[in-house]
């Protein structure tokens, strides 16, 4: 039972108040200031009433009642703290106590334990227990979550976390009784999406984390909120340090956007930047070709006179600079400025270069926003949610809760269209959840999107709102599916007609529709088409301009969306606006006090191979590591050699940063302050919680500190500084924190779209390419985002590496089978552009004619990989390749324990 | 594969209940009776058939006593111990299988013959002490009864005195002679 | 004691009766549903139920036709009957014998149910134990279906019934009614809270009616001879009709006896049972099952029904009778059916999980004359917190035997405790050095 909107008058220890009928009395308690303590009672969950810890009185019912399970009635009469209700408090602590160790000097929980707290406050000192305690053998569950089970309440507040919210089922509660353990199954070490929620959870220390054991007690720790730095959802943490040491990180149920909820990036990955081998003073190359330790003051006076130099010699033209969407929004924005005020170019572009940016021009060009016009609200209160290419769960794991929500309490209708197979295992799997599951071949997004469409077109479900607007663009949508064959979409990505017509049947009929289009789109070839398609089916069934309806594209990367409004890749300035919008140009050459150039732009595939044929001399890359983000054959290592300058902005000495003439040590995100934008569009301030390492600084303070030398200053006294120029130029950074209200789609630009706009490339984005199939003994190999890592950044975090430290191909267990390979063996991946060796684990969710490999790893076979470029937005393109798979029997390598 | 042989069993199993996770039961004790006890092999049989997890099937398989998941003796002797059966000597049975079968610190002899098992109330009590061996009931039992029955499932792996459909007090007429 | 006629025993009392379809029928089985399926609407059935005051077999004894009537009658989807048959109270195992020996009779009663509810699925859930009933009622249903008594379209009327049995695995808990439905979905038996009750949000939270198999046993015969006649035995108006007495521990003739509830228990322990089995006086009995309060000599003449046994501190609960005699250990007694809850607790709340692992270790404490002087006031103390704290009944059970023998049989308890005393006053104790 729901609370609905009507009120009813309740009064709790004697005071009476109104709140919504059907909420749980202790909710009410809580409002009104009271606290019924508890133990298996959360939020998040389904009430369990198992603790009994939260017995009140309630008038005309003879015996105490569980708070947490009972909801309000009109007139109803609470007492929270009488004799009786201590009594039962006080008897059920002396219970728990009674099995309870009382290890607290030794126990993580200790000093935020629910257990010591409520004894602390309801219980005497002493207790009547003098016989023998349980013992519960230890166990271990794994290399980064550890159990306590002597210090067990037996709350099930973990098992029931991880089925309900994080649908993983991998913990059990065994045993029955008193003895009652949690563990994995049998003697198994854990498998899971290791989010760490059994251990946020937790109302004791039964559950903790190995990463911190017993290196602090939680009186110590200094606790910073900010922002998670991996995926695009945008996490709120609360990093928690003792003595400049990162100690944990947790987050707060009720904060951010994620509410409480991590994934294991969040939760486990906070060691990436604390590592070893950051960078602590500038580098400079020395005349024997080394990089050697020098002074702030020498490597920006000489990366300044370079800039400067080169710029009189060649033009401003002959410096690109590049920046990752790790970056806050603060340093984005100064090194646009930097690069198109102080040296004069629009040869800028960042990491949403790699596939984000396909999404935000189909959402300008079809709906006028370069926001999601949704939100995580809306996406729990939907009835009807697509996935297109997500793969959720590892990419944007906390999305990927919101969807879970949506289905598993509000019983909404999940259809996805991913490249896996609906295999369910203790590790989350997003499309076991989906009534309509269909797994896309080859890639072949494009084949599934055009399936989609004439499935809409064939099936009538057209909505007759835009049908009576826009006939003309029904129609042509029409004729243009009509030229498919059902059995070119088969053919290609596998799906059927009956597969089709069930789904967007489902999907068309919902009242309010959510569809997340993810990175096997966005970062394909035609990313951008396939995305106005999916515009074009959302319009076609009516769902564009619903409110509570709408499209999102994922960003893989925590900053993504700031990039592009930061104005730091090709096409865009500030705001963002197109780089030749002139408007936008005079507002901007007012706030700046100079003008935006007038020189062509250059994406980052642009500046490669302009470094290839000389017109650009001098790179300034900002957190980039292009060398392993793209295969060899893009050809950077070249272009980096054949430049007269690199320079690097760098936490880590990379592939990319060992090339470069002058590497400025930078701050990581732990470090600095400032601003993040996630995938919906909330702008969510970034808090330092360290200390700088070494002698790094945040990137912006160098941009300004390199403007001061380049005679043209950039001065701010600190983030929050830059921000404010940021609110006068870019729309939507005026109030931080999850309560901006999503835009609303621009009614113009569709109506342009619908009469105009669509036809430009309406015959190419309804064309299907011929299947190119893999040449007969090949597999398709892919490069894929796992769960434990985002990017090559997590690679360094130790907590992820014990969990995932290597890259294995995985392969479809039965087809593994066919192959005579099995779990670990060593297999060489052959092709026409090299080998690789790489050991192998088998997995139930690969496709049968696909095999896939980590892309955190990707060192590995990276050499088997050709890149291709999307004519239309330059996105390189290189996560598929064909390879031969050759067994290598004799040095099977059994796994490291 | 432990199942394989009983796929038509499994189907129709699945076809009793709207949801696959109520054949979760059925097929554990099906397990156990193919083995002898539930295997991990067989939990990952199961969990496949089921659409669960290993978690799932395995919370499950460890709150039911009467499944094993260890390997236990071909005849699992199953003691009632709870009051009605102690109040009739369900003790000293349990005293004299200890002491003539010699069962190690499992339960089970050293020949993996036997399994002896403490278990709480059969149902029987009517005609206690009692005991289950395998898929029989003994009830009524002596000290003489027993040592019968050991011998008798040591040599034939059977025993008549092996109850049949229950009745008490006893019918007096022929047709009820199967009446313990 | 009173003539009287035997209802769910008759059949199989009677000699040479196999309780096999050909049997039950020619005894005038199936009857009863043929009666109802040929035109007497469900709400007429629950009607019938209601007026005949049958209650509920298993151990609570709520009206069954009251129960039947909470299903939502319109309610779109499916519904189910869920027969118990875990019968697993210590002391009780009438229910094996119905299955047993006349499985038809219970069969009928839970079709003549699901017609009335609405149910076309039902399900007998019987302890795993019970492997040779499980197999008769499997051959019966087979007999009957092949019969047209089960199946779909039964006898031409377009009402469906299958009937499938369910083999727990060992748990106790899963007689309580909700712990069953959460088994029967394939999780551990943990009973849920209530509300919602199983009449709304039952197995696989649709509308789910649990009924006791002596109770389902019963519902053939009210169908044929009508509410008013059931309602004319035993001790109307609230607890009429008979109940199988099952007569266990020191007696001469343990076993299943019918009675109808207005007899006493000296008529069942010393009429039918044949009075104790050795010229050592009663000392004391369990009344219903483990659950219910022990009670002594001087409540023999107390009425059988469930308010009579209530008026006499305990319960009537499953029918479940424990005879003790002269010289039986009370604490000793106490402890064993302690230690059955302990181990039977399924752990999910912590009075009834940590409270019986408390008491099992003071009672054993005692009986091993290790008792201390505040363990009595101790043990009550725990019993009054588990007692209406807890998710399910089975709390309020397991402090039974504990308060109903520390109240008659203090003394027991103290003079163990006491010679602990003495004990401990000769044991050597931990050496202090005194300064």
């Amino acid at each position: 039972m729901a609370t609905s909107q009507q009120l009813v008058t309740v009064t709790i220890d004697g005071v009476r108040t109104q709140v919504p009928d059907g909420t749980l009395v202790i909710e009410a308690a809580r409002q009104m200031g009271v606290m019924v303590p508890h133990f298996c009672y959360h939020p998040k969950l389904e009430p369990d009433a198992n603790c009994r810890m939260c017995l009140v009185e309630i008038e005309k019912f003879p015996k105490l009642q569980t708070s947490c399970s009972t909801r309000v009635a009109d007139g109803m009469v609470v007492r929270s703290s009488s004799a009786q209700v201590e009594a039962a408090r006080q008897s059920v602590l002396e219970l728990i106590l009674g099995n309870h160790p009382l290890d607290c000097p030794v126990c993580d929980q200790g000093g935020r334990c629910d257990l010591q707290d409520f004894s602390h406050e309801y219980t005497p000192t002493a207790g009547r227990f003098k016989e023998l305690k349980r013992v519960l053998p230890k166990q271990y569950l794994g290399p980064v979550i550890e159990t306590q089970m002597n210090r067990c309440v037996s709350c099930m507040r973990c098992v029931r976390y991880c089925d309900e919210v994080m649908d993983a089922q991998a913990l059990a509660a065994v045993g029955r009784g008193t003895l009652t353990q949690i563990t994995h199954w049998a003697d198994h070490e854990l498998e899971c999406d290791m989010c760490g929620g059994c251990i946020q959870i937790c109302p004791v220390g039964a559950i903790t984390s190995r990463l911190s054991m017993y290196d602090f007690r939680p009186w110590m720790l200094k606790r910073t909120d900010t922002i998670c730095a991996y995926c695009g959802d945008g996490c709120q943490i609360t990093v928690q340090q003792k003595d400049n040491q990162l100690i944990e990180v947790n987050s707060t149920l009720g904060a951010g956007r994620n509410n409480g909820d991590l994934c294991v990036r969040g939760y486990f990955g906070y060691h990436a930047s604390t590592q070893a081998g950051r960078v602590r003073r500038p580098l400079m190359r020395q005349a024997d070709g080394s990089l050697a330790e020098s002074t702030w003051e020498d490597a920006l006076e000489h990366v300044a006179r370079q800039f400067l130099a080169l710029r009189s010699t060649y033009g401003a033209d002959a410096i690109g600079g590049c920046i990752t969407a790790r970056c806050t929004n603060e340093d984005m924005y100064l090194f646009q400025k930097f690069m198109r005020l102080v040296v004069g170019t629009n040869q800028i572009d960042s990491s949403a270069r790699y596939g984000y940016i396909n999404g935000v021009r189909a959402l300008r060009r079809v709906q006028g926003t370069h926001r999601w016009t949704v939100r995580y609200e809306d996406i729990v209160q939907a009835d009807g949610i697509m996935l297109v290419g997500t793969q959720l769960h590892a990419a944007n794991p906390v999305t990927a809760i919101q969807v879970k929500q949506a289905v598993k309490r509000g019983g909404a209708n999940l259809i996805t269209l991913e490249a896996l197979l609906p295999a369910r295992s203790t590790v989350s799997n997003i499309t076991t959840l989906a009534r309509h599951h269909l797994t896309v071949q080859r890639g072949r997004f494009d084949a599934a999107i055009l399936g989609l469409l004439k499935a809409v077109c064939d099936g009538n479900l057209i909505h007759e709102e835009i049908a009576g607007q826009a006939p003309q663009f029904v129609d042509a949508i029409r004729t243009r599916v009509a030229g498919v064959a059902w059995q070119v979409i088969q053919e290609q990505s596998g799906l059927s007609q009956t597969d089709c017509e069930a789904a967007v049947r489902t999907y068309a009929q919902a009242e309010r529709a959510v569809l997340l289009v993810g990175q096997d789109v966005l970062r394909s070839l035609g990313g951008e088409g396939m995305v106005t398609n999916l515009l074009d089916l959302q319009m076609l069934t009516g769902h564009l301009r619903r409110p509570g309806s709408g499209l999102g594209c994922l960003a893989e990367e925590n900053n993504e969306q700031g990039a592009v409004e930061m104005g730091v890749v090709a096409e865009y300035l500030p705001g963002p606006a197109d780089l030749h919008d002139e408007g936008a140009r005079a507002a901007l050459a007012q706030t700046w006090g100079g003008g935006v150039p007038t020189g062509a732009s250059a994406t980052l595939v642009d500046m490669v191979s302009r470094a290839k044929t000389g017109s650009i001399k001098a790179l300034f890359i900002v957190g980039e590591n292009p060398v392993a983000s793209l295969p060899p054959d893009a050809g950077v290592i070249e272009a980096l050699e054949s430049l007269e300058f690199v320079v690097c902005q760098e936490l880590f000495l990379t592939d990319t940063a060992r090339r470069a003439h002058v590497v400025l040590p930078a701050c990581s995100v732990m470090e600095k302050d400032g601003t993040f934008t996630n995938t919906e569009g909330h702008v969510q301030r970034v808090r330092q919680s360290v200390d700088a390492w070494g002698e790094s600084r945040p990137d912006w303070e160098m941009f300004s500190a390199l403007s001061v030398l380049m005679d043209h200053p950039m001065e701010y006294a600190d983030a929050k500084d830059i921000l404010r120029e940021i609110r006068g130029v870019v729309p939507g950074y005026t109030l931080l924190g999850p309560a901006s209200m999503p835009p609303r789609v621009d009614e113009d630009t569709v109506a342009r779209y619908v009469t105009r706009g669509f036809q430009d490339d309406l015959s190419r984005r309804y064309t299907l390419q011929p299947t190119s199939l893999p040449p007969s003994g090949s597999l398709s190999l892919r490069l894929v985002q796992s769960l434990y890592h985002s990017g090559k950044y997590s690679t360094r975090a130790k907590g992820l590496l014990e969990i995932q430290g290597e890259g294995r191909l995985q392969i479809n267990t039965a087809g593994a089978r066919r192959l005579g390979i099995e779990e670990n063996d060593t297999v060489r991946l052959v092709n026409e552009r090299g080998q690789a060796i790489v050991s192998v684990t088998l997995s139930d969710r690969v496709p049968d004619d696909v095999v896939w490999f980590p892309e955190h790893f990707d060192q590995a076979v990276r050499v088997l990989f050709a890149s291709q470029v999307d004519t239309q937005t330059g996105v390189p393109v290189w996560k598929t390749t064909n390879v031969r798979l050759e067994t290598v029997r004799e040095c099977r390598s059994e796994r490291q324990p | 594969m432990v199942f394989d042989k009983h796929r038509d069993t499994i189907e129709e199993l699945l076809s009793r209940y709207p949801v696959k996770r109520s054949a979760l039961l059925p097929l554990l004790n099906l397990a156990q009776r193919e083995e002898g006890y539930v295997s991990q092999a067989a939990m990952r049989e199961i969990a496949a058939i089921l659409d669960l997890t290993l978690p799932q099937v395995f919370e499950t398989a460890t709150f039911y006593t009467m499944l094993s998941l260890k390997p236990i003796g071909t005849f699992h002797i199953q003691v009632c111990r709870s009051l009605m059966c102690a109040l009739v000597g369900a003790d000293d049975l349990l005293a004299w299988l200890k002491t003539h079968l010699e069962p190690g610190a499992d339960g089970t002899t050293a020949d993996r013959q036997f399994t002896v098992s403490a278990v709480e109330c059969l149902g029987s009590c009517a005609t206690g002490p009692v005991m289950q061996i395998n898929d029989g009931y003994y009830e009524r039992l002596t000290q003489a009864k027993v040592g019968r029955i050991v011998s008798d499932l040591k040599q034939t792996g059977d025993c008549s005195l092996k109850s049949g459909p229950f009745m008490m007090p006893e019918r007096t007429d022929a047709a009820g002679a199967g009446a313990p | 004691m009173k003539a009287f006629e035997k209802i769910l025993l008759r059949n199989m009392e009677q000699p040479g009766y196999t309780g096999s379809l050909a049997d039950y029928e020619r005894a005038g089985g199936y009857q009863a549903l043929k009666k109802v399926l040929g035109g007497v609407s469900p709400a007429e059935v629950i009607e019938t139920v209601k007026q005949s005051g049958l209650r509920g077999r298993g151990g609570a004894g709520f009206p069954t036709g009251v129960k039947w009537g909470f299903i939502p009658r319109d309610h779109p989807g499916p519904k189910y009957l869920c027969c118990n048959a875990d019968e697993s109270e210590p002391g009780t195992f009438k229910d094996r014998q119905l299955m047993e020996r006349d499985p038809h009779q219970v069969l009928e009663g839970m079709a003549i149910a699901c017609y009335a509810i609405g149910a076309q699925t039902a399900y007998i859930y019987i302890r795993g134990e019970f492997r040779l009933g499980a197999t008769i009622l499997r051959r019966a249903i087979d007999e009957a279906r092949q019969a047209g008594h089960l199946g779909a379209n039964l006898y031409g009327r377009g009402v469906t019934v299958n009937i499938y049995v369910h083999a727990g695995a060992g748990a106790y808990i899963c007689g309580e009614e909700t712990a069953l439905l959460e088994s029967l979905e394939g999780k551990r038996g943990k009973p849920r809270t209530k509300p919602p009750f199983p009449a709304t949000h039952g197995l696989y939270q649709k509308p789910t009616v649990v009924n006791n198999v002596e109770t389902l046993a019963n519902v053939p015969h009210i169908v044929n001879r009508g509410g008013a006649w059931y309602a004319a035995i035993g001790a109307p108006p609230k607890s009429p009709g008979t109940r199988i007495f099952c007569l266990s521990g020191h007696v001469q003739r343990p076993g299943n006896y019918e009675l109808p509830v207005n007899a006493t228990f000296r008529d069942l322990i010393e009429d039918l049972g044949g009075g104790m089995r050795s010229d050592k006086p009663l000392k004391a009995f369990i009344p219903g099952g483990a659950s219910a309060p022990f009670l002594t000599p001087d409540h023999l003449d107390v009425q059988l029904d469930f308010e009579s046994v209530a008026r006499a501190g305990s319960m009537s609960g499953s029918g479940g009778v424990t005879v003790m005699e002269e010289g039986t250990s009370m604490v000793w007694a106490t402890l064993r059916l302690m230690e059955f809850f302990y181990h039977e607790s399924c752990g999910k709340c912590t009075p009834c999980r940590e409270g019986s692992a408390w008491i099992v270790q003071i009672l054993q404490r005692i009986l091993n004359k290790q008792g201390r002087q505040d363990d009595l006031h101790t043990l009550l103390d725990i019993c009054g917190n588990i007692g209406g704290r807890t998710v399910c009944a089975f709390g309020d059970a397991e402090i039974a035997p504990v308060q109903s023998t520390l109240k008659y049989w203090r003394s027991e308890y103290e003079a163990l405790i006491a010679e602990a005393g003495a004990l401990t006053a000769n044991r050597k104790a931990i050496p202090v050095l005194s300064v």
